[in-house]
């Protein structure tokens, strides 16, 4: 289970002082699907980065598995946004997804099998050779995937806005994918994004976050089908619906965040 | 068919100077200037026989020593002053005003500390290889990416594999940029470190044959060592080639994108 408690974040530096994150508490449970949206600038990533161990947060806790994150954390792997920045441009697709299993001290044998399962996961079993820089960004945003994903013991996946990089056609397609590896793989997933669409078609609950000093706004279960295509799921009422409750929510949150200023 | 074309586009120029020297050079009756006929006998009987053995192998061995020093000192001490932004600013002003004394003068110095055996030669040319390596390495390091610094540091990749997938790989397009400088500088180096008191190596002899006026044989050893230094970067250039595939791959990726 992964706990936030009573997170809050201040930036201090050249004389000016900005409270990014005011107090946001939230659980995820194991094997969940939550996303979190809110308006650009609500310190979205601010917050991924205080539960990935990257960024301490100025008082609150982090708790994964009841234990304090203190720093990056085993177990827990992070999607960032800037899939080409993020893969090793010196390093084969392969060699990218196994350099965190060697620094883990997993033995070769074991490293060689789970490197193909997790590229098998996301579609790229005949990339294995390729660098990176070879591949079109959907393709480089899926070695990501896999990277995160090849491990017999992680269990959480951070993602910071993982598909806003690419076009919308690969958009869909990555979003498909996501759920796939989520079906298969039963990791829990905190995705970021502050696409209202995205949030309800991917997760099962959507945390809404609003302007800064950013607090939750409003947590929604999605109760759509477990099984979602962009087609049909997306032409669901139920799906306008839901949609068009966040989409209320972050608007309330925008016009709060003008009349403050 | 490409290839033959760069081929005779790379041999054509140096085609056509050899031979307008052949031929201004055919009956020149200048001592100075002989002609080209005389001075490739010359280098024929001159080089191509004990004297590799005992003046351009170990000449050649000297560079390659002071060079794999000074590659190891440079980008040693380069990882370490890159990393550190106190040390940096400690150590910036010492290095800018020692890359400014020019190695040559340190020869006398050397010779003091050293003598004037192998030892001082190879110090030569390490004190002069260095700062291009290192000063290229600190910038290489410096701008190691954020977003791959983070991506390490999530997937808890450190110590070694950090050392070498992250800061070296990071920094190897700058490396290899001070490395080429100073494989030219190094081979300046190894002559000039010969012509004072020495008593064999490439430099020495060259200086030998002017006293001894045998201009043909002075000639020759310009030539050798012009052919050494086109040898030498050919061969770096191979080496760069597998050091950094992924970087051209990249930038012509980039460049189409």
């Amino acid at each position: 289970m992964l706990a936030i408690d009573g997170l809050r974040k201040v930036y201090d530096g050249h004389g000016r002082r900005v409270e990014a994150i005011a107090d946001i508490t939230l659980t995820v449970e194991d094997g969940e699907f939550v996303c979190i949206v809110g308006p650009s600038g609500c310190g979205k990533t601010t917050l991924l980065r205080c539960i990935a161990g990257l960024l301490r947060p100025t008082s609150g806790e982090v708790l994964l598995d009841g234990k304090r994150v203190t720093g990056p954390p085993p177990g827990l792997a992070v999607v960032f946004q800037e899939y080409g920045r993020s893969l090793f441009p010196w390093l084969r697709v392969a060699d990218n997804v196994e350099l965190p299993l060697r620094a883990a001290g997993v033995a070769r044998e074991k490293r060689r099998r789970l490197v193909a399962a997790a590229l098998e996961a996301v579609g790229l079993d005949d990339a294995h050779g390729a660098y990176p820089w070879q591949l079109s960004g959907g393709m480089q945003q899926r070695v990501a995937i896999a990277r995160a994903i090849a491990s017999d013991e992680q269990r959480v996946l951070l993602m910071d806005e993982p598909f806003a990089a690419v076009d919308a056609q690969t958009r869909a397609d990555l979003e498909d994918l996501i759920r796939r590896v989520w079906a298969l793989t039963g990791f829990t997933v905190l995705f970021v994004t502050h696409d209202i669409d995205e949030s309800v078609y991917l997760g099962q609950r959507v945390v809404m976050l609003g302007s800064p000093p950013t607090q939750v706004v409003e947590e929604l279960a999605v109760d759509l089908p477990l099984d979602r295509d962009q087609l049909t799921t997306r032409s669901d009422p139920r799906f306008a619906e839901l949609r068009g409750r966040v989409y209320a929510q972050i608007q309330k949150a925008k016009l709060e965040k003008l009349e403050k200023t | 068919m490409r290839i033959a074309e760069r081929v005779v586009l790379a041999l054509a120029l140096p085609v056509v100077l050899v031979t307008i020297w052949w031929f201004a050079s055919a009956g020149s009756t200048n001592f100075y200037v002989p002609p080209l006929a005389t001075i490739l006998t010359a280098f024929n009987d001159t080089w191509l026989g004990p004297l590799i053995v005992t003046d351009v192998l170990p000449s050649l061995g000297r560079l390659g020593l002071g060079y794999a020093a000074a590659l190891l000192v440079g980008i040693a001490l380069g990882v370490a002053i890159g990393r550190r932004r106190t040390l940096r600013a400690l150590l910036e002003p010492v290095l800018e005003f020692l890359r400014a004394i020019p190695p040559p003068v340190l020869v006398p110095i050397l010779i003091l500390f050293a003598g004037i055996g192998g030892g001082m030669k190879v110090l030569v040319i390490v004190s002069g290889c260095v700062w291009p390596i290192l000063l290229n390495t600190v910038e290489g390091v410096r701008a190691i990416d954020d977003v791959l610094a983070d991506t390490c540091r999530s997937y808890r990749i450190g110590g070694r594999l950090r050392l070498w997938h992250l800061v070296l790989r990071s920094a190897s397009p700058q490396i290899m940029t001070g490395a080429r400088q100073a494989l030219s500088i190094g081979i300046i180096l190894m002559v000039i470190s010969e012509m004072f008191a020495a008593s064999s190596g490439f430099g020495f002899t060259i200086v030998q044959f002017q006293r001894g006026f045998q201009i043909p044989e002075m000639w020759s050893g310009v030539i050798l060592l012009g052919i050494t230094g086109v040898v030498l970067s050919l061969l770096f250039r191979l080496a760069e080639r597998a050091v950094l595939g992924w970087y051209h791959g990249l930038r012509t990726m980039d460049r189409r994108r």
